[in-house]
């Protein structure tokens, strides 16, 4: 490791830290020299002092002492320009000169995010302009190019649409990309010839779950959409929905077998109006019980009550579930009798080919459920008079009421279909997964993220989010540079993305405003 | 609103109060029994987070023993027949839950032994409750090595337990060493040069995939490891990464239990990856469940296994008679622990009756180490103790108070919805019931 | 009724329902405090004992946070786990601060001073976490906090290497003392204490203008800034406060006084429904309650292994017993649920609420709500009659 004595050195090591100190005891004596109303706080001159000494040096002080207005301008912004750059400079210097681009992404990266995040929205602000989506728009873009983005952002506060955010988004993404090929050669994500093969594999198998996945939060969007609750009795809902079609198969079976006296097995896909039925009973004579007191207003304080009940009512079916079923995996026969679709290997050019790309058949069979019953919903909800009203509850409540909907019937519809979906979902999965009573706590925390990104109470946006949830888990794995962290960290990669929705852009791809 | 609340929450609270126990159940009488009842602590999880499954197996061979036990006239001794009864503690698979359990089945229930345990933690966590209280303990299914070496040996801070003079601890399960090396070896045998292991990252699969893999490595195998967290249920993407190496691994050993173990194999086999005939599919004991497995793993025939406990060829009476209990109440074949804790039940018997007393643990202890017993296992014996205290150079520290031998077993699926029993034992060969050491996918011995 | 109601006027008429509340606690207080010394109780009421201390520290600061203050965390065991696992990493590794090149090895740091830095990295993280989750709301709020929960249990679970996995991170012996008797009673009385002080300062942060304006807060957030409550900063102040609270209580309670060593599966989302459980039981929003609620619940947990009811009118079951044994092991859990469901939905306040009420002799929940829903149009003048 060689560290060479350049001026970059010289000048982080001593007068970068001797000019930060001049500009921490010089500046507050500046602006108290001020006259009252160009005040400015005296931590606020300090930090600026700091700053702009080490980056700026004698430059940024002197700047400061004759025109301390521009301190939360231009002053400000070059130095934290020049401070993140030497940082990250001093940083190379001291490590592996490979990794400039990795401390890009770990460093510079999001703290260029954070910095775009914190200032530019309050740019817009001030500007009086619409500040919709520029808190996202801005965080990303300052992932994706750094400083440049407040050349693009600042002064003209653009509007900004979704174009900004994908392209933003697909940047930082082939940053990332990038970064990869140039580190971790040998992964198979970036290894030439097979990486198209082996992307689309994945990208494929993030579809076909993602979509899985969708269906299930489909019910909860509804639910949230209608009533403005999020139920977090969703996960066992759709375990359970799995049992009764389990239960339905085993004994329907063993039933229709006896009576015929020939061996009949039931196609798991019977199973999922059954549960259907069966949980939309249960859900809505729970809502009727348990929540509509809380839309008649005799209960305080609504969103946590109804997290606390939903939540209590998921403990209780889950752990009756247990002591009812065991806690033995079980698993229902296949929905059709092929393993696997594969999409043989085709060779393109003499050194380039495509394939083989494998697909459970199971899996892709459940997908084509989960489409038929989401655009069946949609369906419903656009052209039935009921599902007009449905969705003319979730926009106004009392405009509904006025034209002859009524809204506690309306409540309960919901809060029935988004169980009748979950347990739909469960009893579409049955036949792939091995079922226990616990399995419904990891799946419901996919479909939390889901329904955040997709927007809550937006049914087209459960679908975008699960795909796309579905691809992060599948390239989060298969992408990871270690195959052991990659696997491990499956759920993580997608709860990572939910906390960041939450804090860039809480109503989500398609969400409205929040209630 | 005063009057009515109160009176409301009071019925809810005495509703509470009549779920107090209030008093123990009575079972049959056939002999002619004294008036104090043995009571034996058996510990298994029977909630989640721990192994529910694993659990419920445990305490109904724990009721099945102290029921046959009873059905025989008890326990003798000096000529009075003592009545049995095994109460089972929630160790929740949770070492503080494990250790608070201990204490309850020690202290308040005054228990005359300990019988059980399924995770390992667990075991670890509650050993040094067991040998402060002197309670002679028989440990049916933990299978980290440092649970018998620990009598000898310091562990995490411990200090030998018979240091006191007096080690209360027995062991009849497996350790991880001596199940990882069966698999090892027939793996090498059949001359493997690269495997996958997929591991979970918990107390049981991390220790026993360091050892399989240091195993490997040492015979020249290339060895690449990957954890998965328990409860993944979707491992396609995982699968996919595996299937796009140049060349496919010759072995995929599957370090991982319950419903996850059961979901990876499927998807392992139906994406074409194992069993192939390129690659060799290994899972673990829990695929000995053969109900369970081909209810969950369709595809998953001529995948290996490695069976802990005695080969379904070799069963005694004693086993045949158990098995068919447990079939009746689960519908699948009895599991290596549940003839374990049936066992041990059996043995804290045997060595009450031998040591003349149920209270005095030392004599107990004595009684236990000199074990001369055959039972569902086969029969059973500690080869180091108190009686034989010298371990000879190049023995492990673990084999002390271990019974020295747990059969290990390899066995393969060679049909479709085959019954385990009916499984072919492939290593080692002294077992081997095909003559064969492993069954290519698409042929028949 | 008639005869309750003369021993209620009697007691009125005498000593006053207040000041026999406060000898009912006094007295229930000296119980605990006698009772380690109780010879005929073995040690194993002792640990319940415990853990039931430590389950009460957790489930009242939880109803402090989300009862009162209004912010439904879920990651109240994630920021319990933090300073547990602080503690056990920094005794066990040091203090390596890279940047500044400073290493403290661990033989310089004891138990306490381990405890004390896991208990300020857990408010540092709640100072970040209350900042990030000032943005959200309700139901968005529960679902960060799930996330992160989730996130952090992963990540200890995942780098083994470090955290000691599955197998647990074991922490500091905080009391180095042989006699094992001895030791379970000082372990008793510290984490007793512990909850006593926790449960002071609580209810001192409850009743201060602090407290007050979280309350105003609670029911209407922006009513309660347009009055001048500085919303952020006390949002986050109390965040960070229940935070070390919870951190301290897990560092002491994980340094071999409660349980020698911390596991990842205690930092599910299951343990956290329980605390949640016991606090909605006991009652939300009163300190002493979800301590209660708490510590009978685990108590009852314990207990309730094995259920024999004997039947009347000499019935018989199938076996001829004249005893109905119900062992809930596998139910005792939806038995909760159940409880927790119904005092949600027809005692809102917890199970003991009425008995706090009855001896305080007035009625402060349905006040509130009472005067919310009459004068829903004109908040501010109800939240200004609270705060005066």
């Amino acid at each position: 490791m060689a560290f060479d004595l350049n001026l970059t050195t010289l000048w982080l090591l001593f007068a970068g830290p001797l000019w930060a100190a001049v500009g921490l005891l010089l500046l507050p004596r500046a602006g108290s020299s001020k006259s009252a109303d160009e005040a400015i706080p005296a931590t606020r001159l300090q930090i600026a002092g700091v700053i702009s000494g080490f980056a700026l040096g004698p430059l940024g002080i002197s700047l400061f002492y004759i025109a301390p207005a521009l301190i939360r301008r231009a002053t400000l912004a070059a130095g934290i320009v020049l401070a993140v750059f030497l940082a990250s400079q001093a940083l190379v210097r001291v490590t592996d000169p490979q990794l400039p681009s990795v401390l890009w992404l770990l460093l510079a990266g999001p703290l260029w995010a954070g910095i775009a995040a914190y200032f530019i929205p309050r740019q817009y602000r001030a500007v009086e302009a619409n500040d919709d989506n520029v808190l996202t728009a801005a965080a990303l873009g300052g992932f994706a190019i750094g400083p440049l983005i407040f050349g693009l952002m600042w002064k003209h506060s653009p509007k900004i649409s979704r174009d900004w955010m994908i392209a933003f988004g697909s940047l930082g993404a082939w940053q990332i990309y990038t970064l990869f090929a140039i580190h971790n050669p040998s992964n198979p994500c970036v290894a030439a010839p097979f990486h198209i093969t082996y992307l689309t594999q994945q990208t494929a198998n993030g579809v076909v779950i993602g979509t899985i996945y969708s269906l299930m939060a489909v019910g909860l969007t509804l639910i949230y959409s209608v009533q403005g609750i999020v139920s977090f009795a969703h996960g066992q809902l759709y375990m359970v929905g799995g049992y009764f079609s389990f239960y339905f198969l085993l004994f329907g079976s063993d039933a229709l077998s006896r009576a015929t006296g020939v061996e009949i097995s039931i196609n798991p896909i019977l199973g999922i109006p059954v549960a259907g039925v069966i949980v939309f009973i249960i859900g809505a004579v729970f809502e009727r019980v348990f929540l509509k007191p809380m839309h008649d207003g005799l209960i305080e304080r609504v969103s946590e009550y109804a997290i606390l009940i939903t939540f209590g009512f998921g403990f209780f079916i889950e752990y009756t579930t247990l002591a009812i079923a065991g806690p033995f995996p079980q698993r229902t026969d296949r929905f059709i009798e092929i393993r696997r679709f594969t999409f043989p290997r085709t060779q393109i050019t003499d050194d380039f080919f495509f394939g083989p790309i494998n697909i459970i058949g199971d899996r892709a069979f459940a997908m084509v459920i989960g489409i038929v019953l989401i655009f069946a919903l949609l369906y419903f909800l656009q052209r039935t008079w009921t599902g007009r009203g449905l969705r003319a509850t979730s926009q106004d409540r009392q405009a509904a009421a006025v034209t002859g909907i009524n809204p506690t019937n309306m409540n309960t519809l919901s809060f029935g279909m988004g169980s009748m979906l979950a347990a739909m979902s469960g009893a579409a999965l049955i036949p792939i997964f091995a079922w226990v009573p616990w399995v419904g706590a990891e799946m419901v925390g996919r479909s939390y993220v889901i329904v955040v990104l997709g927007g809550l109470g937006s049914v087209p946006g459960a679908l975008v989010g699960g795909i796309i949830v579905g691809i992060v888990e599948a390239l989060g794995a298969g992408c990871h540079p270690d195959p052991s962290r990659g696997a491990a960290y499956k759920e993580a990669f997608a709860l990572v993305i939910f906390a960041l929705v939450l804090l860039l852009k809480p109503t989500g791809l398609f969400g409205r405003e929040q209630h | 609103m005063n009057r009515k609340a109160l009176s409301l929450s009071l019925i809810a609270l005495m509703a509470l109060l009549a779920l107090f126990p209030l008093g123990i159940a009575q079972a049959d009488e056939d002999c002619e029994f004294a008036d104090y009842t043995i009571t034996l602590g058996g510990l298994a999880p029977m909630s989640a987070p721990g192994a529910v499954a694993g659990g419920v197996a445990m305490d109904w061979a724990f009721a099945q023993a102290a029921a046959d036990i009873n059905a025989a006239c008890g326990v003798e001794i000096d000529g009075a027949h003592y009545q049995l009864e095994v109460i089972t503690g929630d160790s929740e698979g949770s070492p503080e839950r494990g250790q608070a359990v201990a204490e309850r089945l020690i202290l308040e229930d005054e228990v005359d032994g300990m019988v059980g345990v399924y995770h390992s933690a667990v075991g670890l966590a509650t050993m040094g409750v067991m040998e402060e209280n002197g309670i002679p303990t028989i440990f049916s299914e933990p299978w980290n090595d440092n649970v018998s070496a620990n009598g000898i040996r310091e562990f995490d801070g411990a200090a030998p337990r018979f240091d006191d003079g007096i080690d209360h601890i027995f062991r009849i399960s497996p350790t991880s060493s001596m199940v990882g090396s069966v698999v090892t070896d027939w793996l090498i045998a059949l001359g493997v040069q690269d495997v996958i292991l997929i591991v979970e990252n918990t107390d049981y699969g991390q220790p026993a995939a360091a050892d399989e893999q240091a195993r490997l490595e040492a015979a020249g195998v290339t060895v690449s490891q990957i954890d998965i967290e328990l409860g993944t249920e979707d491992f396609v993407p995982i699968l996919s990464r595996i299937q796009a190496r140049a060349m496919p691994p010759d072995a995929i050993r599957i370090v991982v239990t319950g419903e996850t173990s059961f979901n990876l194999t499927q998807q392992m086999a139906e994406l074409g990856i194992a069993p192939t005939p390129e690659t060799i599919c290994v899972t673990n004991q829990i695929a000995f469940q053969h109900v369970q497995y081909w209810a969950t793993v369709p595809d998953g025939n001529y995948c290996a296994f490695n069976r802990v406990g005695i080969i379904p060829s070799l069963f005694n009476e004693l086993a045949v008679e158990l098995n068919t209990g447990y079939e009746e109440a689960f519908g699948d074949i009895v599991p290596s622990f549940g003839m374990a804790s049936y066992d041990a039940v059996w043995m804290m018997k045997d060595a009450m009756e031998r040591a003349g007393s149920y209270s005095d643990a030392a004599a107990i202890v004595a009684a236990i180490e000199a074990s001369d017993i055959t039972l569902t296992q086969g029969r059973y014996y500690f080869d180091y103790g108190a009686h034989n205290p010298d371990l000879p150079e190049g023995t492990p520290a673990y084999m002390w108070h271990q019974w020295p031998d747990p059969i290990v077993t390899v066995m393969q699926y060679f049909e479709q919805g085959q019954s385990s029993l009916e499984a072919a034992v492939v290593y080692p060969e002294v077992y081997q019931t095909h003559g064969s050491a492993y069954i290519a996918p698409g042929t028949s011995p | 009724m008639a005869l309750f109601k003369r021993v209620e006027n009697a007691i009125d008429a005498s000593i006053g329902r207040r000041r026999l509340g406060y000898i009912a606690l006094s007295l229930i207080t000296l119980y605990f405090l006698w009772f380690p010394n109780d010879a005929s109780q073995s040690d194993y009421y002792k640990t319940v004992f415990i853990s039931g201390f430590f389950y009460a520290i957790m489930a009242s600061s939880w109803a402090l946070l989300a009862g009162i203050a209004g912010q439904f965390s879920f990651g109240h065991m994630a920021f319990m786990g933090i300073g547990a696992y602080v503690a056990g990493l920094i005794a066990r590794d040091g203090i390596l601060v890279a940047a500044l090149g400073i290493q403290v090895g661990p033989d310089y740091i004891s138990a306490v001073g381990a405890i004390l830095i896991g208990t300020i990295v857990a408010g540092l993280v709640g100072l970040v976490i209350g900042w990030l989750l000032l943005r959200l709301r309700s139901a968005y709020l529960a679902l960060f906090t799930i996330a992160f929960s989730e996130l952090f249990r992963i990540m200890m679970l995942t780098e083994y290497d470090y955290t000691g996995g599955s197998n647990g991170l074991s922490l500091r012996q905080l009391l180095e003392i042989a006699d094992v008797g001895v030791a379970r009673q000082v372990e008793y009385y510290l984490m007793f204490f512990l909850l006593i002080v926790c449960l002071l300062a609580m209810y001192w942060v409850a009743n201060s203008p602090i407290g007050l304006f979280l309350r105003a807060m609670r029911e209407d957030e922006d009513a309660a800034s347009a009055l001048g409550v500085n919303v952020v900063r006390y949002k986050i102040a109390i965040f960070v406060f229940t935070s070390m609270i919870v951190g301290l209580a897990g560092a002491i309670f994980y340094s071999d006084v409660g349980s020698e060593r911390i596991i990842p599966e205690q930092l599910e989302v299951l343990q956290m429904s329980l605390i949640i459980a016991y606090a909605v039981i006991g009652g939300m929003e009163s300190l002493i309650g979800a301590a209660a609620g708490a510590f009978i619940c685990r108590y009852m947990l314990e207990a309730m292994r094995k259920v024999v009811i004997g039947l009347p009118f000499g019935m018989t079951t199938a076996d001829g017993s004249t005893e109905f044994v119900w062992e809930p092991g596998a139910w005792r859990y939806a038995l909760f649920g159940v409880v927790t469901v119904f005092t949600l939905r027809w005692m809102r306040n917890g199970l003991l609420y009425p008995f706090i009420t009855w001896f305080s002799g007035r009625d402060i929940a349905m006040k509130e709500t009472v005067s919310i829903r009459a004068d829903d149009e004109a908040a501010p003048d109800a939240l200004e009659g609270g705060s005066a």
